[in-house]
């Protein structure tokens, strides 16, 4: 990229972070389009989907919510150990900055461990991304996110081993960090929406919060 | 982050000894050459390459619509045949918008922006040179389908086992540049392949990637700007200040990075029901067709903006250059420019007046449209109002932005009409819309966009093209352009349907679709003579003064052709037009104390981007053969993701590099005015 890390900028904010800010304002745009997909189908078709030997199941009795709130606090407390992580590099102190960002990889790779687990799991229980609309927005929309965390992952795991190179070091060192955990910020925010309104609205309510009964036809 | 060891300032960096990456890789260094316009990183080679390849699909484009236009001519006509047709009018489409006005555009955000601002490059050089590569290996792939095409019709895959089972067998895309579901989808249960029936042929898959891949080179770009913008401006540049031409490159850039990933993710999902046998195209399982509509114009809007803003920017620039006069209302001109972005965003359902939206959604949306027409005009007002009482020369720039202004505004009135949803129910589909946005699009964009070549022909190559051709080619192109769009208002209001191969005798439509097909024909006559002149200048053209129409923004201070790098020292600026002020008695502009003796720090060039870029190559063209049914290319796909992953990596770890490079004696750099100041 640019030497921009020493040079000044007009506005004060380093070229590499504004860039930063700009992809993820246009990756806002990109989840709040799939996002949106989704609920519209949701509200459309409320009763979940139809599972091969043709019974009607619904999404209440598919999700395993014990074990996605549990994912959800990994990925949460991976945001955690990768602030430590940011400021442990402005703090130069790169031993602690191997540690957590260690951290972050090890509880990221969980949270993939969980969503290949989940998806696994509903495969069997008969959801594909073929026999339903709920199935191709499902899959889709949950699939990019993971995407994502991968792609996070690899970066964080090319950052760690570059830090031994030595020359991830001073400010430069920092703000590429930083920017990084700009990044797996963002995508753990973009899950605690998805988590909220894929999985948990569905349970809000007697009939589910788009009208689905729960209790009635649960195979 | 590696930093080349500081050398003694070089005139050329081959002086240097070569300059290795951390893991050994030699960095290409050459200034001249195929070798330097592949790796260069220079955003004045790269305008320039943009501009080269996006003139090419212009020519691309308008053959297109000859053909369409020469198969029109008369009733009944079998010149090409329907499906050719299709195939024909999807990427006149596609290459005009895509490959035509977004690079040729984007060729002038390259060259000026940094220019304008008193800057040495952009923020990003080596992501600018992958937004080109990717721009044009995309441009590339969508049109490796005209080969298929071109192989199936003359029987080259007769004896393939895949070409016998393929059930379309169109090539090209077909389906409009808007590609709607579920004509571009699937229907029926997918098989245990994952594939659900398709309706058309693997020229949709094509278009799918290859609008992806060129979806990738356009948000790196416009990230690269808006930084570039924000936080390259020389000292004094505020944003008040900044060029009218940089402003509309901002708000161009802030509609890219917002709209794209709209279309991006209905790529993504009409690319999975064709590939995986998804649903959310697909009728038989509940699918919406109509999502593709709302996601396509949630993009397409605010890319119609995206399209004609940068042409407003240019207008902007030459209209005060030859009044001799500061543009009028230069804060409401900015602000209307800023309003219709916002509102590009608020207007995407009057694409839609036919589907049935409800009277609210439509009331609002017709509305919402309407509104848009205020901030239009009030730039048409100010530009009139730039020209009144100014010392008007009427330089071929000039007469195409009059010309623009004045095409321009037919296309907004045809366009008031559309706002009206029952107005618009009655046109839709007809060659009312093909006049209005021809209107828009080629009156106003392309007139703009060849007003601008001509206006900084002369400081991009240091040649002046021939004003006599120029005369020409403008009278040509705009006479041509009315003959052939005009009567098309004419032919939808008596209803004529767009995207129909050919027409029955007895209509009262076969004069006025001749007499179009004549204007076509000047038409293209008149863009080719005008890059044809371009073209001629940039090899032998008359070498021209560096200021040869008494500029007023920074980039006709410098010399032509501009240096690598740029501004000698960086200009200190204290009024807008600064160039300008600075010539004629106003605030001068100062100079910092840079690029002395220690000389300016140039960034190094790199392979990278390239083949980083190539890996979007090899991914365009494996996944639409892959789904053609020929064997073994999901290999070439995922060969491209490890390329495109491995080009990052070297990219990022080669780091930025970089050399000084000599300037001239810190007594000639002063910014002194060079022009013929005209009485």
């Amino acid at each position: 990229m640019s030497d921009s890390a020493a040079a000044p900028t007009s506005t004060g904010i380093d070229n590499k972070k504004l860039i930063m800010w700009l992809f993820l304002a246009s990756d806002c745009m990109f989840f709040g389009t799939l996002i949106s997909t989704h609920l519209l189908y949701r509200k459309l078709y409320p009763t979940g989907f139809t599972d091969a030997e043709g019974h009607v199941r619904f999404v209440q009795n598919l999700f395993d919510l014990e074990l996605t709130s549990f994912s959800t606090f990994i990925l949460l407390m991976s945001s955690f150990l990768m602030a430590l992580a940011v400021s442990a590099m402005h703090k130069g102190q790169i031993a602690s900055f191997r540690r957590n960002v260690l951290g972050v990889i090890v509880f990221g790779l969980i949270f993939l461990g969980c969503q290949v687990y989940e998806f696994t799991h509903f495969y069997h229980k008969g959801l594909t991304i073929q026999n339903s609309v709920f199935g191709s927005t499902f899959y889709v929309l949950t699939g990019t996110h993971g995407t994502h965390v991968a792609i996070g992952i690899l970066w964080l795991i090319l950052l760690y081993f570059y830090s031994f190179t030595g020359k991830l070091r001073g400010h430069v060192g920092a703000l590429d960090v930083e920017i990084a955990g700009l990044y797996w910020h963002f995508v753990d925010i973009v899950w605690i929406i998805i988590f909220t309104v894929v999985y948990l609205v569905e349970y809000l309510g007697p009939n589910g919060i788009w009208g689905s009964a729960v209790t009635t036809l649960a195979p | 982050m590696a930093t080349a060891a500081h050398h003694a300032p070089v005139t050329d960096k081959t002086e240097l000894p070569v300059e290795r990456s951390d893991i050994g890789l030699i960095r290409p260094d050459r200034t001249t050459g195929l070798l330097d316009w592949l790796t260069t990183v220079d955003h004045k080679k790269i305008g320039i390459l943009y501009g080269a390849f996006a003139m090419f699909f212009f020519l691309l484009g308008g053959v297109e619509a000859l053909a369409i236009r020469t198969q029109l001519a008369k009733a009944n006509n079998d010149f090409i045949s329907a499906p050719m047709y299709n195939q024909m009018f999807t990427m006149h489409g596609t290459t005009m918008i895509f490959l035509g006005v977004m690079p040729l555009s984007a060729a002038f955000f390259n060259f000026l922006v940094p220019l304008q601002i008193g800057a040495r490059d952009v923020a990003f050089p080596r992501l600018n040179a992958f937004s080109l590569w990717t721009f044009v290996f995309g441009a590339f792939a969508l049109n490796v389908s005209w080969v298929f095409e071109f192989g199936h019709l003359q029987g080259w895959f007769n004896n393939y086992e895949w070409y016998g089972k393929l059930v379309y067998k169109d090539f090209a895309p077909a389906n409009g540049w808007f590609s709607y579901a579920p004509l571009s989808g699937t229907f029926g249960q997918a098989d245990a392949a994952l594939h659900a029936q398709r309706f058309t042929g693997v020229g949709t898959d094509f278009w799918i990637i290859g609008i992806q891949i060129l979806g990738v080179a356009s948000l790196a770009a416009s990230f690269n700007f808006i930084v570039t913008i924000f936080n390259m401006r020389a000292p004094g540049m505020t944003m008040m200040r900044l060029p009218v031409f940089t402003w509309m490159t901002l708000v161009t850039a802030f509609l890219i990075i917002l709209a794209f990933p709209a279309i991006t993710v209905a790529l993504i999902e009409l690319m999975f029901d064709r590939q995986f046998g998804a649903n959310f195209f697909n009728p038989t399982n509940g699918g919406q067709p109509i999502l593709w509509q709302h996601l396509f114009w949630i993009f397409g809007h605010p890319e119609v903006y995206i399209l004609v803003l940068p042409a407003m920017g240019i207008v902007s620039e030459i209209l005060p250059t030859f009044s001799r006069k500061a543009l009028f209302g230069y804060p409401i001109i900015v602000f209307s420019g800023a309003v219709i972005g916002f509102l590009g965003f608020a207007v995407w359902s009057h694409h839609m007046f036919t589907t049935g939206l409800g009277p609210v959604p439509t009331a609002a949306f017709s509305l919402l449209t309407m509104a848009i027409a205020v901030p239009t005009g009030v730039k048409i007002f100010n530009w009139v109002g730039t020209i009144w009482g100014g010392q008007v020369r009427f330089t071929p720039p000039m007469v195409l932005s009059l010309g623009f202004i004045w095409m321009f505004m037919c296309g907004g009135f045809s366009g008031i009409m559309h706002s009206s949803a029952p107005a618009d129910s009655q046109q839709q589909d007809t060659y009312f819309v093909v006049a209005h946005f021809h209107y828009v699009l080629l009156g106003g964009v392309l007139l703009g966009l060849m007003a601008g070549l001509y206006f900084w022909f002369p400081k991009i190559f240091g040649r002046m093209p021939n004003a006599a051709i120029a005369y020409v080619a403008s009278a040509l192109v705009i006479f041509g352009f009315n003959l052939a769009f005009g009567p098309m208002h004419y032919l939808g209001l008596t209803g004529m349907p767009r995207r129909t191969h050919t027409y029955q005798p007895g209509y009262g439509w076969e004069d006025w679709n001749f007499i179009a097909t004549i204007g076509a024909y000047i038409l293209g006559l008149g863009v080719f003579l005008a890059f044809a002149n371009l073209v001629w200048t940039a090899w032998r053209g008359k070498r021209t003064e560096t200021d040869p129409w008494d500029g007023r923004t920074l980039e006709w201070s410098l010399p032509s052709p501009v240096p690598a790098y740029n501004f000698a020292q960086t200009p200190i600026v204290a009024t807008r037009d600064a160039w300008f002020e600075h010539k004629h008695g106003g605030a001068r502009i100062g100079a910092l104390a840079d690029g002395g003796p220690e000389g300016v720090h140039m960034p190094s060039q790199s392979w990278m981007p390239l083949l980083a870029s190539v890996g979007f190559l090899m991914i365009g063209l494996g996944l639409p053969m892959m789904s053609m049914g020929i064997p073994h290319l999901g290999w070439l796909v995922i060969a491209g993701l490890g390329v495109l992953f491995l080009g990052i990596w070297l990219w990022a770890i080669e780091g930025p590099g970089g050399y000084h490079l000599k300037t001239p004696s810190a007594k000639s750099v002063a910014p002194t005015p060079t022009a013929s100041v005209h009485s």
